[in-house]
């Protein structure tokens, strides 16, 4: 591999299968994808149903771990890892967006968004109010930083994640169907947000949907199909196909 | 850290149901546990108190006296000398007295009984006072001479009233029978085996029916400032009395009146000193406090595995319930230890409200049995020397009950955070339940 092409890749995949064991049975979900993410893009993951997306996501966010093949991130093997290096990773290069928020219950708005920060031990306390003040303004939600997550609307909760994602200025959000439990308007104002930050902060978002018209603010859309690399086509190439009724 | 902890103190105002249950479920152990060794350590004590203040003190300095070969007396004589040379031998002495010792027939019109019989200068008697509860009749009364205390049982067995007569009968040194009529001036509320068998006259009155010198004692009671010190008390007055030119006994821990089988079994003749302990004095009757103390060591062991296994289940599933949380947790990068501790932090902070809240109820109900002065059934009775139950409240034993369970608690919560931390975030995250 070129080395020079793999520093200036934030994602580096090469020839990754993963295999779930169920039982006796073994299902491939991914069968040899190579992939490159560059920072600052603004990539889409698409496919069919089952066509190995979330499974894609979970190996680049370190959070699962492949059958084969070698998984780079932030130019480190994530095999070499030990499980604290591993969740040092998360914690400081990667943000995950969740589809279904995944925020703590018990914790306010305010304190779901340090959390992170607190893993970090790397600002006190008023610099960290300072940084989820500032990002919970950039999502609209300053007025509701002492509400509790279950006070909120879906869309307000899935702008907590996006903030809570970004408070550590991660090299990398991923998101996997952050808009799939939101109606479109309020959807599409969470891809506009992370497109905002995308273009402000040089944040790369990797993001899996099923929505076409959220396909369409990528900056190239990278297709699966039964768990191998299909193509990677631009925006407006991905609505065509969409429009024309193929995945 | 402080998240962690907030966190747990949320989570558990969160789900008020469980935490309620689960933290009445420790809460009622420990109380439970709190009652328990209060019933079993009060009844040691109450044991302990009347049968050392009764039969024996923290240490005794005793001694058989022989006429003949097989005749042994349990005397002291010479008692002045040898009592001044404790005093001086042990600083650790809070008071000693002199006692007579005996068995004799005690005879009234209508029936007659064998007891044993402690003689007694009640004014040299403070614990005494403190120990008998009088049903009738007073113990200054016992300054006059020939005189008797007798037990509740004991007057109505004999069918006598403060104020009665009745007769002592017993063989003096020489194997003659002597008499002495001595008049009923008190009345005691029984106290179990030790009273069964006891009654108490002035030690003059002993003296002259058995015949003795006034320089005659049964034995010398020490108590002790510290009842720790026994043992070391007990070395040095082997030492200094052998010393002093007496011969001292070698250590039988055996009540005194089981010796004498022993002593008149022996060859010589003349005093011989015996040194002993409470533990040996009472050593008839320690079988109820082993047995007191494995009933209740079974019965809380019982309770515990139960309850035990109550929490254990519950807080299996309040972590299992939560394991997507951890998922994310992890996926957002918490590290696994950390994960661990919040659950720690959880079971602690509930282990302790709980054990608060148990150890007081606990406590109350103790205090509100003491306060009551609890009746106890007459077979009970008889065993813990005692006719009301009392609860013993030693703080640094409640905080021992709390400090255990707020520890088993967090201990079984561990296992199953330890399970739920261990999992890869992606299989938390995608736990359902
Ligand atoms: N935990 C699992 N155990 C077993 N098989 C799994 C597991 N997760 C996914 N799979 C299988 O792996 C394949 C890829 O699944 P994956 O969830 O990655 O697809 P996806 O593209 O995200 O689908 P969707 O669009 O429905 O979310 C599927 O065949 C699925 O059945
Ligand atoms: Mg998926």
């Amino acid at each position: 591999m070129n080395p020079t092409a793999s520093q200036a890749s934030i994602v580096s995949i090469t020839n990754v299968t993963k295999d779930y064991t169920l039982g006796k049975v073994v299902v491939p979900a991914l069968r040899g994808v190579d992939l490159e993410v560059h920072a600052g893009e603004f990539i889409s993951i698409a496919g069919p149903s089952g066509s190995g997306k979330t499974t894609l996501l979970n190996l680049i966010g370190c959070v699962d771990t492949a059958t084969g093949g070698v998984v780079r991130v932030a130019g480190q093997d994530t095999k070499q890892l030990t499980e604290r290096q591993l969740t040092n990773l998360r914690l400081n290069t990667i943000g995950f967006i969740f589809q279904s928020f995944n925020l703590v219950q018990v914790l306010s708005v305010f304190q779901n968004v340090e959390f992170p920060l607190l893993l970090q031990r790397k600002l006190d306390k008023a610099q960290r109010r300072e940084r989820v003040m500032q990002l919970l303004e950039q999502v609209g939600l300053a007025s509701h930083a002492k509400h509790r997550p279950n006070e909120l609307s879906g869309g307000q909760r899935q702008r907590v994640a996006v903030a809570r994602a970004l408070v550590t200025r991660p090299q990398l959000v991923l998101a996997d169907e952050p808009t799939a439990n939101l109606d479109s308007v309020t959807g599409q104002n969470i891809i506009d947000l992370m497109k905002e930050l995308n273009q402000k902060e040089g944040t790369t978002f990797i993001f899996s949907t099923h929505d076409a018209k959220v396909m369409s603010h990528a900056n190239a859309v990278v297709r699966l199909a039964d768990g191998k690399f299909l193509d990677r086509i631009s925006a407006a190439e991905a609505s065509r196909v969409m429009a024309a009724g193929g995945h | 850290m402080l998240q962690l902890f907030l966190i747990a103190f949320r989570n558990l105002g969160t789900h008020r149901r469980r935490t309620l249950l689960l933290g009445g479920a420790i809460a009622s152990v420990t109380a439970l546990l709190v009652i328990l060794m209060g019933l079993s350590t009060g009844m040691k004590e109450s044991m302990l108190r009347s049968a050392t203040t009764l039969s024996t003190g923290h240490v005794n300095v005793a001694g058989f006296y022989k006429v003949t070969a097989g005749q042994a007396a349990p005397v002291v004589t010479g008692y002045p000398a040898i009592l001044e040379q404790i005093r001086k031998d042990v600083p650790e002495l809070d008071f000693a007295v002199q006692r007579g010792r005996g068995w004799l027939k005690l005879v009234s019109e209508t029936s007659s009984m064998q007891v044993g019989v402690g003689g007694i200068d009640i004014q040299s008697e403070p614990g005494l006072r403190q120990v008998l509860q009088l049903r009738a009749g007073t113990l200054d009364g016992l300054a006059e001479p020939d005189t008797v205390l007798l037990f509740e049982k004991q007057a109505k067995k004999l069918n006598v009233q403060v104020g009665e007569s009745v007769t002592l009968a017993a063989q003096t040194l020489r194997g003659a029978s002597n008499t002495v009529d001595a008049r009923v001036v008190a009345i005691a509320a029984d106290m179990g085996m030790l009273s069964d068998f006891g009654i108490f006259v002035p030690a003059d009155t002993l003296r002259s029916l058995y015949q003795f010198k006034s320089d005659t004692a049964g034995a010398l009671l020490l108590y002790l400032k510290d009842i720790q010190h026994v043992p070391a008390v007990q070395a040095r007055l082997r030492q200094t009395l052998t010393a002093a030119g007496h011969t001292v006994m070698d250590h039988d821990p055996r009540a005194f009146f089981m010796k004498f089988e022993t002593v008149n079994r022996e060859a010589w003749t003349g005093q011989r000193l015996d040194i002993t302990n409470w533990e040996d004095e009472i050593s008839f009757i320690t079988w109820t406090l082993t047995a007191l103390n494995s009933l209740t060591g079974v019965l809380i062991f019982v309770l515990m595995v139960i309850i035990g296994v109550g929490i254990m289940n519950t807080l299996w599933i309040a972590i299992r319930e939560r394991t997507r949380e951890i998922g994310t947790l992890r996926a957002i990068g918490m590290q696994r230890t950390r994960v661990l501790l919040m659950f720690v932090f959880e079971a602690m902070l509930l282990g302790t409200l709980g054990t608060l809240a148990g150890a007081s109820a606990g406590l109350v109900l103790c205090l509100a049995v003491n306060a009551m002065a609890v009746h106890v059934p007459e077979v009970v009775a008889v065993f813990i020397m005692s006719e009301t139950l009392n609860l013993a409240v030693h703080p640094s034993s409640i905080l021992g009950a709390m400090a255990f369970i707020t520890a088993c608690t967090t201990a079984i919560s561990l296992i199953p955070s330890f399970l739920a931390a261990r999992l890869k975030p992606v299989t938390a995250m995608h736990h359902i339940g």
